[in-house]
């Protein structure tokens, strides 16, 4: 193993690791608001959990980016692709906008979650207002997302 | 399109109000204006208590149902037997309520006999009937607690001083203790235990022995607890007649939604004003008209001020749509409506989002059963419409770019996942257009009012300008990209600061203008997220299949393999489908709806048969 496919490694570890912390975080946060509303009126779950799942796609996206970058070093199945250092810190850079961002935007959606779970919960109808305003945060994961696969799947191998 | 509401204004006689407003709800054409300054109406506290106490018995009464199967329908009522209540209903609402009751009282005395036990618990030691503790010629008693630790210094403390120790059983304040000792060492004897943590506490107050009362505070308790068990049980027999308690509860709820309609009234007569829609004015007149000869029913067309709700018309397709528009917030009544260009819109955008055919499959058969079974309806019931057909849309895109539940088959377009820049500009160009629909809906609406220069300057010129700036990239085509792009811009620098009065304020609104080419562009950048989002569905679901593919090679593997399949394809359609819905909403709700509509109209909510648990179905008669 060359010690650039073990820096390419680290990379894709640390992207899933932090998006992962991030949307565990955000998640939480808004489980525990949703949860105290359901308390009182059960029939709101449905709704909740929509806006509660909603800081959960950064885990996703940052375990997305780690396993494209897997892919592309030929780590599952297949023949192990020869990494440079140089190609090794390349791939370990790709990996760091939707890591960074992930986890930062998870926590702050996390907030906006909550914010909007109380809302709902005292204006049941305006819950895609809610969902609107917390997709928002997301745009931002989104684009760190695209910035870290084209970067991923430019770096020549 | 939306439909024009006209007001309706009803005067008849009082003693006809009843079988109107019946009549009324039942077509259920007609949303009722609320009269002003009229009273409070007659008997609708009393149906509203009724609901509420009919509500609380379900909720009792759903605790002790049984297992409920998930593919029940609602049942069916007949508009005729709807009408009457039945008197066994009513029985069984009041043994429910009595029961409960019952339940609640037993309750409270079971919770008070076991704090009773509590504090008898600790004593049950003690053999001497609580009565005859009482002080000798020559002998004191003393009770109390000690904490566990301290009982040996308690103990040697109080021996020191010539008492005798008894320790009996502990209770929550620690060990309870029984000191006995010669009247003159009394004073001595209590100073030393008490500087060692002994706490005097009174004996609960029982007479005799305080293991019997104990005992019989057993007795009561499995007595209280064997008569709970036949009300339990007797109420998860009443719990299979809940359907009948659910009809009456939808009975009172529509009863008092008719009672609670305010009326300006005479001594004789009384007015009532409503809103209905145009294409349905003659159902609110035969309605009406079958109840009684003696009224005058006019409509008119909404006044000046006046804020009638929107209905909007669309075919069956688009009205699925329109649950989307309305939750962000419906059209005004004299504005447009956007469904019929944002439902297709938000149909192909969605499959885009998913883009497996795979998934599309799932999505199709799944959903399809579900409406099948459950049908839903409602808002709810469009939702899931709406993700229906855009199964269809997914299958389409899915086929074409080749995905069939992660994996590459056949690309009819190209693979996303191998040309993810060429996938990029196909998003982009996707939300041009997207946007330019939006805003020739724009140019439409200020040329129907009349501001045709406004349509050219503030719309047209941006259209040129982001085309030209877009054929700029193709080699082929630069020199008219870059002829449109300046002349959108000079157009925009030139007008955008038309409305202000001084030269000067309107070569800085031009600038200011043209500087808005950042909103354009951040709005057709925001699409991108297709392409992120349909790249997050294929390689989700290609990861489950490498990991299932990992696992195979023995049965047990591949058993293994099946559940991953299943389990993963099934977890990323669910997150899929979130994503698709809040992006999709999204790209609607921002940067579709911002171009031209605000909405800000207020729902049509006739006076109509609104029931939770039943169908409420006409009579053959009436047909």
């Amino acid at each position: 193993m060359t010690t650039g496919t073990v820096i390419a490694i680290c990379g894709a570890a640390l992207c899933a690791t932090l998006a992962g912390i991030g949307s565990a975080c955000g998640v939480q946060l808004g489980g525990k608001a949703a949860a105290g509303v359901v308390a009182e009126n059960p029939n709101m779950f449905g709704k909740l959990l929509v806006l509660q799942a909603l800081p959960g796609t950064q885990g996703i996206y940052g375990f997305l980016t780690a396993i494209i970058i897997i892919v592309r070093m030929g780590l599952l199945g297949g023949t192990p692709v020869e990494v440079s250092v140089a190609q090794g810190w390349a791939l370990f850079g790709a990996a760091m906008p939707i890591g960074i961002v992930g986890l930062l935007s998870a926590i702050y959606q996390g907030k906006t979650a909550v914010a909007s779970i109380h809302m709902t919960a005292k204006q049941p109808d305006s819950s895609a207002k809610g969902i609107t305003m917390t997709a928002m945060v997301e745009t931002y994961a989104i684009l760190a997302l695209l910035v870290s696969i084209l970067l991923v799947f430019g770096i020549q191998l | 399109m939306i439909v024009p509401m006209k007001k309706a204004i009803l005067f008849a006689l009082k003693s006809d109000r009843d079988s109107l407003l019946m009549a009324l709800q039942q077509c259920g054409e007609m949303m009722i204006i609320p009269a002003q300054n009229a009273g409070e109406p007659f008997g609708k506290d009393q149906v509203e208590q009724e609901v509420q106490r009919v509500k609380g018995m379900l909720g009792v009464i759903k605790r002790y149902q049984g297992k409920q199967s998930l593919f029940a329908v609602r049942p069916e009522v007949d508009y005729a037997q709807f009408l009457t209540e039945n008197p066994q209903t009513k029985q069984l609402e009041q043994e429910v309520e009595n029961i409960a009751s019952q339940l609640s009282s037993q309750q409270t005395q079971e919770a008070a006999l076991r704090s009773q036990m509590e504090q008898y618990a600790p004593w049950l030691l003690l053999d001497i009937p609580v009565d005859q503790l009482r002080p000798t010629k020559y002998a004191v008693f003393h009770t109390g607690y000690g904490a566990t630790s301290a009982l040996q210094a308690i103990e040697a403390a109080a021996q020191e001083n010539g008492a005798h120790v008894q320790v009996l059983g502990s209770g929550s304040e620690g060990q309870a203790i029984l000191l006995t000792c010669h009247r003159d060492y009394e004073d001595a004897m209590m100073d030393a235990v008490k500087a060692q943590g002994f706490t005097p506490a009174a004996l609960p107050n029982v007479d005799g022995l305080i293991s019997d009362a104990y005992k019989s505070c057993e007795e009561k308790l499995s007595e209280i607890s064997k008569s709970e068990e036949t009300l339990i049980q007797r109420l998860s027999e009443l719990a299979k007649r809940k359907q009948e308690l659910e009809m009456l509860y939808d009975q009172y709820k529509v009863k008092s939604e008719r009672m609670s309609v305010s009326f300006t009234e005479t001594q004789e007569t009384f007015y009532l004003e409503g809103w209905v829609r145009s294409d349905r004015m003659d159902k609110v007149q035969k309605a009406v008209a079958k109840v009684t000869d003696a009224y005058d029913l006019t409509f008119y067309d909404p006044q000046e001020g006046e804020n009638p709700p929107t209905v909007t018309k669309n075919n069956r397709f688009i009205s699925q749509f329109e649950t989307i528009t309305d939750m962000f917030s419906r059209p005004e009544p004299g504005g447009i409506d956007p469904n019929p260009v944002m439902g297709p819109w938000y149909w192909i955008i969605f499959g885009l989002m998913m883009g497996d055919a795979g998934y599309g499959l799932m999505m199709l058969v799944l959903i399809g059963a579900f409406i099948k079974l459950k049908k839903p309806r409602g808002e709810f019931g469009k939702l899931v419409n709406v993700l229906f057909l855009s199964s269809f849309t997914t299958i389409l895109w899915g086929v074409l770019f080749g995905s069939y539940f992660g994996e590459t088959w056949h690309p009819i377009l190209f693979v996303p996942l191998d040309n993810p820049v060429q996938m990029l500009v196909f998003c982009l160009v996707i939300g041009v257009l997207h946007i330019f629909s939006g805003m020739i809906l724009k140019m439409y609406d200020d040329i129907r009012q009349g501001h045709f220069w406004d349509a050219i300057f503030d719309q047209l010129s941006w259209m040129v300008l982001i085309t030209g700036l877009g054929l700029l990239f193709l080699p082929a085509t630069q020199k008219a990209g870059a002829v449109m792009a300046i002349a959108g811009a000079v157009v925009i620098l030139f007008t955008a600061g038309r409305s202000n009065k001084n030269i000067f304020g309107k070569m800085t609104g031009g600038l200011l203008g043209l500087y808005n080419i950042t909103s354009y562009m951040s709005d057709i950048l925001s699409y991108s997220r297709i392409l992120a989002l349909s790249l997050a569905t294929g390689v989700v679901g290609m990861v489950m299949n490498l990991l299932a593919g990992m696992v195979q090679g023995s049965i047990i593997g591949f058993i293994l393999s099946l559940l991953i399949y299943i389990v993963g394809h099934v977890f990323n359609l669910a997150m899929g489908l979130l994503s698709a819905y809040v992006h999709d909403s999204r790209l609607q709700y921002i940067e579709f709806f911002n171009k031209f509509y605000d909405g800000g109209g207020t729902p049509f909510v006739p006076l109509s048969i609104n029931t939770e648990h039943v169908d409420v179905v006409s009579s053959p008669a009436e047909k």
